[in-house]
């Protein structure tokens, strides 16, 4: 949307806000200042923002989401910090707060930066003149900060692809999937505080909608057989936005602080999931390439990221852009015996990054459906088998055990279960 | 006799006509008191809000919000 002028941003509808709840209020209620028709005298300690104190001046009435949203990642950001402290040392953290704070910082949300105005961020502004809404405006609110991802995606803003499928046909918008508790939060105090966005439960779950979807849950194989081990999105979202090497610095002219990202591009590419748990099980998962680079901070200090290595940059991702039918769900062979293009496989990762990302890189692209088919069942007597390590006796024949065929050389123990099931 | 009973009957009338009601009041009175009423309310009202009085008057606002200096984004690329 075009940006706002300064009066406009300022502009209250009285008609409309009087008639609401916090049009209740007097405007010094809420924002101090003095009672006064000149401007400077008017906005003597006034208070732009009065949602950044919440328990001070949401909390009366509100008092359910401002006991939750400091410990909200909107609010705490903590999905950067878990990341910065993973890959950096504790000597490093002052000099990363500095930085944080000159160019991460402006992304934390207030109460009224998602229900009253723009985000600070994007410029500011009422939306409806000082109506408080209770679903944010989505493009105003959700994809002004979201946008370059999920918005672009969402919104089929990415020329070649469709928009979301829940966008496209259902004019869905972002609360309808994400509700308020995911938003504001659901811990009381910081012990229990969100990590990362995709810590603890899967939320939301396409299953929630979709039921039938689950393992069990319908006739269609490909859900049947790949239900539990691919996340939904490795099927059913499209090409997505994928980032290099972001670094950040203080301009030495305006002394403002910037970013420059090396490159922007499209990409499709399945890999393996670097953390599989309890909530999200899945051995494959779309993965994205983050812009972050072991120099993205060096404005700031040398190595600054020492643990490099420890986090991939292509990281689990769950693009905004689902749609029934992809080019990967249209055949078994799309993935089965295929060229692996679809596959984040070694040679797509810069040599400098192989060694971070090995964790998600796939090693070998599936087999094609026939030799899957035709792999002889594991005897029900392997179940008891206290080693897994198939190949100890397979690549010898020992204990008379048959010899895996030649072709086989690059599979490895993880690999076996996947074509030669255990027998009933 | 009858001039002292006269006399009495006369001290007698005044006295009950000091103690007589006013004449009730007329419809036209009883319609007379609202503005009374309205006025004492009207009293007791805050005086103009002069923060809605600016930040409802667009003319206002556009000679009186300062200007916003966009500093010229240095960043480049994708944020």
């Amino acid at each position: 949307m075009a940006p706002l002028e300064p009066w406009e941003k300022v502009l209250v509808e009285l008609d409309a806000f009087s008639q609401t709840a916090h049009g209740k209020q007097t405007c010094v209620d809420c924002h101090g200042g003095v009672q006064s028709p000149d401007k400077e005298t008017a906005h003597e300690g006034l208070i732009a923002s009065p949602s950044a104190q919440p328990e001070m001046y949401c909390g009366d009435c509100h008092e359910e989401q401002v006991k939750t949203y400091p410990f909200a990642l909107h609010s705490t950001q903590a999905g950067y910090w878990t990341a910065l402290n993973t890959r950096s040392a504790p000597e490093n953290h002052p000099a990363l707060e500095e930085m944080f704070g000159n160019h991460c910082a402006t992304c934390h949300t207030t109460c009224g930066e998602c229900h009253v105005s723009q985000p600070k961020q994007v410029g500011g502004g009422l939306f409806t003149g000082h109506v408080f809404e209770k679903t944010p405006p989505m493009t105003r609110s959700c994809t002004a900060c979201h946008g370059s991802r999920v918005g672009n995606e969402f919104l089929g803003k990415n020329e070649g692809f469709p928009g979301d499928v829940h966008f496209r046909e259902a004019r869905m918008n972002c609360v309808k999937c994400h509700e308020g508790a995911d938003l504001h939060g659901a811990a009381i105090e910081a012990a229990d505080a969100e990590t990362h966005r995709y810590a603890g439960e899967e939320e939301p779950k396409c299953v929630t909608c979709h039921p039938t979807t689950a393992p069990g849950g319908d006739e269609n194989p490909m859900h049947q057989s790949h239900g539990d081990t691919l996340s939904c999105q490795v099927c059913h979202s499209i090409t997505y936005t994928s980032c290099d090497g972001c670094h950040v610095a203080i301009s030495t002219k305006s002394g403002n602080p910037f970013f420059e990202t090396q490159a922007t591009y499209l990409t499709f590419l399945i890999g393996r999931n670097p953390n599989p748990t309890e909530e999200r099980p899945y051995k494959y998962v779309p993965v994205r390439h983050v812009p972050v680079a072991p120099t993205s901070y060096q404005f700031y200090g040398a190595n600054l990221l020492p643990n490099f290595n420890a986090l991939p940059t292509w990281v689990y991702a769950t693009p905004h852009n689902i749609q029934k039918n992809t080019p990967q769900n249209a055949s078994c062979q799309s993935c089965h015996g295929s060229d692996g293009s679809l596959f984040l496989t070694a040679d797509k990762v810069k040599a400098e990054e192989l060694e971070a990302n090995r964790a998600v890189i796939v090693g070998l692209i599936p087999p094609p459906v026939e030799l899957f088919f035709r792999a002889p069942k594991m005897p029900a007597s392997h179940r008891t088998l206290a080693s897994n390590a198939c190949t100890a006796c397979h690549t010898t024949g020992i204990r008379n055990a048959p010899v895996s065929p030649e072709d086989h050389a690059a599979y490895k123990d993880e690999n076996c279960s996947g074509c030669h099931k255990l027998q009933e | 006799m009858k001039s002292k009973a006269l006399k009495i009957l006369i001290v007698a009338f005044l006295l009950l006509s000091a103690c007589g009601k006013a004449n009730p009041p007329s419809p036209t009175a009883t319609a007379e008191e609202k503005p009374v009423g309205t006025e004492s309310v009207a009293e007791v009202q805050p005086e103009a809000d002069e923060c809605v009085a600016c930040h409802t008057d667009k003319e206002r606002l556009i000679e009186t919000a300062a200007p916003e200096m966009e500093a010229e984004s240095e960043s480049k690329g994708v944020g």
